[in-house]
């Protein structure tokens, strides 16, 4: 049989399939929509025959488009949507934070070590914090918290409004969160990087409030949404070790399946570290500026932080009984 | 019909689990630079107008309030832009839809959800140090042309579906003549794609070809091309594979 003939011969069911596939993709009804998956083997099976028989490539090319139209047709799912979404947030990101306990605590460490650091040092010795945080930093960290003021009325200078302060955090933390992330694929070192630094930064700042301003108003401002952003920090840095793990040490697997694999759950983790810092974002543009009795803060802040850990430790967590 | 151990090519071919071989027409980096040109082209215009829309919105007050709202969208714009449009039907964003390309699973399927986020996360990287440095770097070190995050999230950049060429049904003046030994597959594939495609080139050139096959055909010149052309129309009427 000529490549002609064969074409000539089976043309009416290749026309088949593109009907149905163009009706599919504008959601129009067809009469063989039910056939597709039979339609589509079919095909697949006369690319083979074709590619065996060394046909025309125009007709060999036509099908290949065919397969991969049919393909692509057949496999595109709905996704889960919101059930897919709190299933996700409710089981797999917990999950996935327990599962990878060293990469927690090592980041935990990554972060808090400099933190701890600089808070403790700089009230002795404010030269490395001041060197840190820049002339810049220091005016702003002394007109939010110093003795007379309020970071109240620093925010409303600075941003005019809480909903500004939000979109600012959104912005900028979660922004961090994503680069922290992808410098996982640096081998990991852009995520040391930033972890070890943002650390540092912070534990300056806290350090710096002890050495010139009121630490009252500091500690009870950034109560509220410590739990969910120094979470965030260090769980965008879990994903992006693992990253740079899958990358430097790829274990059982080649390096490119490792890649793929450590990248879909590094995702998870990445996507839970966004959620947190988001919602660090919220506490931290509607709530924390307030001006209010710091113990109302500070109680607040506690409960935030037992909610953050419950839900880490133990959201997800399967009965025995089940 | 390219043979499988091909060493450098774009048509990348893999195998779906119907056990048929299909052929991605993989992406080289200059037309995806063209194709995200446009796209920054239009992310700079996208954020001129909102801007400018988000100025006149404060005049009327609350002034700080659209400011928030310009700094929400320039984070999603930023970073999920390409997400977005990849996950409409047609898997491209307006830039690549514009040069005929799209994002595609390695496996020929659509790209899917965690998929698009993982490589549109970590295009951060491939920028790095400027320019797509990183990632320019790496579409040339893989056979599928494929940056950092394409490589983690496990997808190709292919061409859209290639226009349909015209059928060519040109009839060839020569009497189908058996080849003077037998040839493998790959060679008849070469002497059928010769004659496939012989009619779209000029006489010279047909025949310059054919002069390469003169150990097969012991002639050269339009005589040559003749002989080819005879073992071509042998090869394609009939059994041409039985004896691989």
């Amino acid at each position: 049989m000529t490549s002609h003939q064969f074409e000539d011969e089976n043309n009416h069911r290749w026309q088949r399939l593109e009907e149905v596939i163009d009706a599919v993709e504008t959601k129009q009804p067809h009469e063989d929509i039910e056939r597709l998956p039979t339609l589509f083997r079919q095909i697949c099976h006369d690319l083979s025959i074709a590619q065996h028989r060394l046909y025309d490539s125009t007709i060999i090319d036509r099908l290949n488009r065919l397969a991969i139209a049919g393909y692509r047709t057949l496999e595109r799912r709905l996704s889960g949507g919101w059930e897919r979404f709190a299933h996700l947030i409710l089981r797999e990101f917990p999950q996935t934070v327990r599962q990878e306990k060293k990469l927690f605590w090592f980041n935990t460490l990554l972060f808090w070590a400099p933190f701890f650091f600089f808070a403790i040092w700089t009230p002795y010795d404010p030269e490395w914090a001041m060197r840190l945080l820049g002339p810049e930093g220091m005016v702003s960290i002394e007109s939010m918290y110093g003795s007379h003021t309020s970071p109240h009325d620093y925010m409303r200078e600075e941003f005019g409004s809480n909903f500004m302060m939000f979109a600012f955090y959104i912005y900028n933390n979660v922004g961090i969160d994503l680069r922290t992330f992808a410098g996982g694929l640096l081998a990991g070192i852009g995520t040391l990087f930033i972890v070890l630094f943002n650390g540092a930064h912070i534990g300056a700042a806290a350090g710096y409030v002890h050495h010139a301003c009121n630490p009252q108003t500091f500690y009870s401002f950034v109560a509220g949404h410590s739990a969910p952003e120094l979470m965030g920090v260090v769980i965008s840095g879990m994903a992006g070790m693992r990253l740079g793990l899958s990358l430097i040490h790829p274990g059982p697997h080649d390096r490119r399946t490792s890649l793929v694999l450590g990248g879909r759950r590094a995702l998870l983790l990445i996507l839970g570290a966004c959620i947190l810092t988001s919602i660090a974002a919220v506490i931290e543009g509607f709530w924390s500026a307030n001006p209010m009795d710091p113990w109302i803060k500070y109680t607040f802040g506690a409960i935030v932080w037992s909610l953050t850990i419950a839900y880490l430790g133990f959201c997800g967590r399967r009965s025995h009984a089940a | 019909m390219t043979s499988p151990n091909a060493l450098a090519d774009t048509l990348q071919t893999v195998e779906l689990a119907d056990g048929v071989e299909i052929q991605l027409r993989v992406a080289g980096p200059a037309i995806r630079s063209l194709a995200w040109t446009i796209d920054a082209c239009i992310a700079v215009a996208c954020y001129i107008a909102a801007a400018i829309i988000m100025g006149m919105l404060g005049v009327f007050g609350m002034e700080n309030v659209w400011e928030g709202v310009l700094l929400l969208f320039m984070f999603f714009f930023n970073w999920f832009y390409n997400v977005f449009f990849e996950m409409t039907r047609h898997g491209a964003t307006p830039g690549q839809r514009f040069m005929g390309i799209k994002v595609a699973s390695v496996n020929g399927g659509p790209v899917r959800l965690p998929q698009s986020l993982i490589r549109n996360l970590l295009r951060f990287i491939d920028f790095m140090p400027a320019f797509y440095l990183f990632g320019f770097l790496s579409t040339l070190c893989n056979q599928r042309f494929q940056r950092l995050g394409d490589l983690v999230a496990d997808t190709v950049v292919v061409y859209a579906d290639p226009k349909p060429a015209n059928p060519l049904r040109v009839q060839i003046n020569a009497t189908p003549q058996p080849p003077p030994h037998s040839l493998s597959r790959p060679e008849q594939a070469v002497i059928l794609q010769f004659i496939e495609r012989a009619p779209l080139w000029s006489d010279d050139r047909r025949i310059e070809l054919a002069n390469l096959l003169s150990p097969l055909t012991g002639a050269t010149g339009p005589e040559g091309l003749r002989r080819l052309c005879a073992i071509g129309l042998y090869l394609r009427q009939g059994h041409p594979s039985k004896k691989s």
